[in-house]
């Protein structure tokens, strides 16, 4: 079945191949039967408050591989919303210039903080994706900068032309679907933790195939894994289509 | 590839919308996704006061289910561990015993751990320690709970240098940090994960030491076996990982 993931670090420094471990891994995605993957920069590289110097180079590095493997490759923008709106609009409009199509937010802040408003603005001018980190905070406690999937549903309220995409559905678990069941311009990917088994069942069940999405988080999790959370589900297969593929050729405007 | 899977349970887990299995269901649900032998233990030991009576349910259940080997739980932190073991002991399809630190309160280092690990050897018995059932991120918001700490294991592990131990549910970064310091563990690969798994493990840990698991019905079972399935990895290699190692350490 062909797939589309919507969540990948080919470049990360904690892999310690550079860009020849890019090419592997874009080859080992290619022999799953993915036939385009977004992604989203080496968000681990500089810790979470990264500068607006190191989010260049870490979008540069996106754009090389835009460059590298044409139409394979859709970039997103990594911004840090603490930097401030100049910051946000420089490095926005840069990289929609070279063709980015949507905008990762990381860690540096909560989802609910004003600083979000530049980078939502940016995104609406752009017609852009956000693709925001999340994760449940009962157990992690870091909620004044991680966003919690409350704050995801909190941020998708204030701008609901803005399509968002929530990471991580293992790691918003069901708590997390509920949060963003009646924000209609959420989706969730995938992604994060080992393949808890029924989440991706259940998120179909509260939200519908059509907002979920493939997602694997390589190279920190396994191509074949992430995709056995959908594959190795007992949904139909036009519900499996959807969320491998369909879905996120829609949303990205693929042919 | 024949498949013998280091980790699965039957009963019921009550903090996440997954399958309750008994035996019979369990094995079914294996055989369809190609895996025919798997050591099982039973969650209601979990949290129950003391293991025994899931104990027996599963020695029971299990009878005539074929390619069920029955993992009884263990609990030395109670008095009454050295008869619960003998009863276990007694049916001889029990070759190991499994063990919840965390969640049955007590540390490795516990004189009773140490004591269960002497009378486990006298026995030629193994032990699996349970580091982690769940990402301890997605815990219960009632329960407080960790993960057995690596140097806690370790540590075990040089306080009880013969006893053959299989550790279950280490991270990738963990198998890393303590397999090639311990030659004689077994980690099962359960929440082992990095974009090309199996390679990556391999170029710091010998194939002996991992083995396959997919920890149903905690984790999608069809997963484990995909990462095994497309491993870039020598044939034999992946034949001792998905049973070999496993077959040979229970022997």
């Amino acid at each position: 079945m062909r797939a589309i993931d919507v969540h990948t670090h080919p470049l990360l420094r904690d892999d310690h191949r550079a860009r020849a471990g890019a090419d592997q891994l874009i080859r080992r995605a290619r022999a799953h039967g993915i036939r385009h993957i977004v992604v989203l920069g080496d968000v681990l590289a500089y810790g979470r408050q990264p500068t607006a110097a190191q989010l260049q180079r870490i979008n540069d590095d996106t754009a090389w591989l835009m460059r590298q493997y044409p139409g394979y490759v859709t970039g997103f923008c990594y911004v840090n919303p603490v930097l401030g709106e100049r910051a946000v609009s420089r490095e926005v409009d840069r990289c929609v210039a070279r063709g980015f199509r949507g905008i990762k937010l990381e860690i540096a802040n909560n989802a609910h903080d004003a600083c979000m408003g530049p980078v939502m603005a940016a995104a609406e001018r752009h017609g852009l994706i956000v693709l925001q980190h999340a994760w449940s905070m009962t157990k992690i406690r870091q909620r004044s900068f991680h966003t919690d999937p409350e704050d995801v549903a909190t941020l998708a309220r204030r701008f609901p032309r803005v399509r968002i995409i929530m990471a991580h559905l293992t790691g918003c678990g069901v708590r997390g679907v509920l949060a963003v069941k009646d924000c209609p311009n959420v989706v969730v990917d995938t992604s994060g933790a080992a393949p808890e088994a029924g989440l991706v069942e259940y998120a179909v069940a509260q939200l519908g195939a059509e907002r979920v999405l493939y997602g694997s988080d390589v190279p920190i999790r396994d191509f074949a894994v992430a995709l056995a959370r959908i594959t190795g589900t007992q949904l139909d297969a036009a519900s499996q289509r959807k969320i491998l593929h369909d879905n996120a050729r829609a949303l990205l405007r693929l042919p | 590839m024949r498949y013998l899977d280091a980790n699965t349970w039957t009963g019921r887990w009550p903090f996440a919308f997954i399958e309750e299995h008994t035996p019979r269901s369990l094995a079914g649900h294996l055989r369809a996704h190609g895996n025919s032998r798997a050591l099982v233990s039973p969650l209601d030991a979990v949290f129950a006061p003391e293991p025994g009576p899931a104990n027996y349910q599963l020695l029971s259940t299990t009878e005539g289910v074929t390619g069920l080997v029955p993992v009884p739980v263990l609990n030395p932190g109670l008095a009454g561990w050295r008869d619960e073991l003998a009863t276990c002991a007694a049916d001889p399809r029990v070759r190991a015993v499994r063990i919840l630190p965390r969640y049955h309160n007590y540390r490795l280092a516990a004189r009773a751990v140490l004591e269960l690990a002497a009378e486990l050897q006298r026995r030629r018995l193994r032990l699996i320690v349970q580091v982690r059932l769940i990402d301890e991120r997605h815990e219960f918001h009632a329960m407080n709970l960790k993960p057995v700490p690596v140097a806690e294991l370790q540590a075990f592990l040089r306080q009880a240098p013969r006893l053959r131990v299989l550790a279950s549910g280490l991270l990738r970064s963990e198998i890393l940090a303590v397999l090639p310091k311990h030659p004689r563990l077994l980690a099962d690969l359960s929440f082992a994960e990095w974009h090309d798994t199996i390679p990556h493990l391999l170029a710091k840990v010998p194939a002996r030491q991992l083995a396959f698991a997919s920890h149903t019905p905690f984790l999608v079972t069809a997963a484990a076996r995909a990462k095994l399935d497309t491993a870039e990895a020598g044939a034999a290699t992946l034949r001792q990982i998905a049973a070999g190692n496993l077959e040979r350490w229970l022997a």
